[in-house]
């Protein structure tokens, strides 16, 4: 059992490396993850502004688009990441080697988490300052505990995407683009949920807490902003946590089994399709 | 001119291919319509989401100006980001580009084709969008007969091809020598497009020294002259009439988008040839880096 947790540990680790050390070779990035975002960010904040919206609307909007970079982070970098490696040529090595492929998707989550969170911190920061948004959470425990949950949960979900990639060819590309707009109409990522449920049926808005940043961003704008929520905060909390389980195990799960479909398959070594 | 339209007709095909051949036609025309109407849907439940806190006192007509606008600027993220996007996936993925430059095929006009691939697709999406808009009466209260104007519509889309050319002429120059940031250029500029050339709130929200940058850029005007083709004017009492374009009317918008797209056209074209050689000269036109 030893040796299977240092192997693990060992994998995650090394996949972890090259993310974090581009961090520190390629400074260009420090423009391209904090700087670019916040313009579309300004943009939509002042929407609500132009709108005379409550403060609070903007605070959605910041909160939004600092949840976004972890889902686009999800999406391409771990979720498509296997499809890209099958075309570079690592892939190949992945599955050669004898370290577990959870560790190797582990690792590509922390240190795809790791350079979001700086994404995500410049985001909060500057758009806090710039727009005056109050925050006062009425606990930065649980805050902190449901962003937490909602990290476990949605990178799971990427692992398991990123399995379920492995049989994709270049479909992989437009199937990551049809998961982003469709995603943040679904997940209430710049409005409050509730008011999706006004303007179309409980169903939808219930049927999107299945994806992580739902059940997520409605908590966390509950804790911070003292919002009207859609679901109870003692509802979405355990939710986040049933969520970060399952999506792991379904992961691994899935992972086995298409793994072996790719090999019979022979999808694993197949480049530009 | 035979080359040209030889390299263009193929390049478009190229691109059409490279774009829809992935998926059954089905598929793919549920891709085309999904993803513009969720995005440009965002805004409607933004506006719908201030409506109700404010207890309905946003104006009815900001709902077609940002739905509208949305759906063309659309147009401008196909065309301009697609372009350079050619440069990253031939050069990268496909490792076509140095095939491509070394074949008679005329080079800007294999840009161009691929371009209007991405074109054709922005066109239709901005289409579809508009068309499921009017499902909504806040929309199809401004998006009818009365306020439609076919004529300056087409001069519009005439003079924003061009505009669009040009624009993704630069980014595909720019992106030439370049080889990990080419992406996020794209990424930037439209964040830059995005904010300063009142695509969801009109300029006049930004503080008056960015207002000016605003109206330096020929997206500005484009947006605007649409929108009017589009939607007509805003009335006198609506808080959109404050904006500083709202006072020119719709050929002194033309004029503007055409001085200003022949400024872009001559620096698109100087640019392309100045990187083009620097890129030959550098040896980035099959320099691959695993991006």
């Amino acid at each position: 059992m030893r040796p299977a947790l240092e192997l693990f540990w060992k994998a995650m680790m090394a996949r972890t490396y090259p993310r974090v050390a581009w961090m520190f070779r390629h400074r260009t990035w420090l423009i391209q993850e904090t700087l670019l975002p916040m313009l579309s960010v300004i943009a939509l904040a002042n929407v609500y502004r132009w709108m005379h919206a409550p403060v609070q609307y903007i605070g959605i909007v910041i909160l939004g688009a600092a949840m976004t970079a972890f889902w686009l982070n999800v999406l391409w970098s771990l979720g498509a990441h296997l499809y890209w490696e099958r075309d570079s040529g690592n892939l190949e090595l992945y599955i050669l080697c004898p370290a577990p492929m959870m560790g190797i998707l582990a690792g590509m989550a922390l240190g795809g988490l790791t350079m979001t969170i700086v994404r995500a911190a410049a985001i909060v920061t500057t758009g806090v300052l710039l727009f005056d948004v109050p925050l006062e959470p009425t606990s930065w425990w649980l805050l902190g505990l449901i962003f937490l949950l909602t990290m476990v949960s949605l990178y799971g979900l990427g692992m398991m995407f990123a399995s379920v990639f492995l049989l994709f060819g270049r479909e992989a590309w437009h199937t990551v683009n049809l998961l982003q707009e469709p995603i943040y109409l679904m997940t209430g990522m710049n409005f409050p949920l509730v008011a999706l449920e006004k303007m179309t049926h409980w169903a939808i808005p219930a049927a999107a807490l299945l994806i992580p940043l739902t059940a997520g961003m409605d908590a966390m704008r509950q804790v911070l902003f003292r919002s009207e929520g859609f679901l109870n905060l003692w509802y979405e909390v355990p939710l986040l946590g049933v969520m970060s389980v399952g999506f792991i195990l379904l992961a691994k799960r899935f992972l086995d089994v298409l793994e072996r479909k790719a090999k019979e398959e022979g999808k694993l070594t197949v480049k530009w399709q | 001119m035979n080359e040209t339209y030889r390299t263009l007709r193929w390049s478009t095909w190229l691109g059409w291919q490279i774009e829809s051949n992935w998926a059954d036609i089905r598929l793919f025309v549920l891709y085309l319509i999904v993803k513009p109407i969720c995005g440009s849907m965002m805004l409607v439940c933004m506006f719908y989401a201030a409506k109700y806190a404010t207890a309905g006192r946003v104006p009815a007509e900001f709902l077609p100006y940002i739905f509208v606008s949305n759906a063309c600027y659309g147009l401008v993220g196909m065309v301009m980001f697609g372009m350079s996007n050619v440069v990253i996936s031939d050069r990268e993925s496909y490792r076509m580009l140095k095939y491509v430059f070394i074949s008679p095929a005329q080079f800007q006009a294999y840009f161009v084709g691929r371009g209007l691939a991405r074109a054709l697709e922005g066109l239709l999406g901005a289409t579809i969008t508009i068309t499921t808009g009017l499902l909504l009466p806040d929309i199809r209260a401004a998006v009818n007969a009365d306020g439609f104007d076919f004529g300056w519509l087409v001069v519009f889309l005439l003079l924003g091809a061009v505009m669009l050319w040009a624009c993704g002429m630069i980014l595909a120059s720019a992106v030439l020598n370049m080889s990990r940031s080419g992406m996020f250029l794209s990424e930037g500029i439209a964040g830059v497009v995005y904010f300063l050339s009142g695509v969801v709130f009109p300029i006049s929200v930004l503080p008056t020294g960015l207002q000016y940058v605003g109206l330096s850029l020929p997206t500005t005007y484009w947006l605007e002259g649409m929108r009017r083709a589009i939607t007509g004017r805003a009335p006198a009492s609506s808080p959109l009439a404050q904006s500083p374009l709202a006072k020119w009317d719709t050929g002194e918008l033309a004029l503007m988008l055409l001085a200003t797209t022949i400024v872009l056209v001559v620096l698109s074209q100087l640019f392309y040839r100045w990187s083009l050689r620097k890129a030959w000269r550098n040896g980035k036109i099959e320099e691959a880096t695993g991006m």
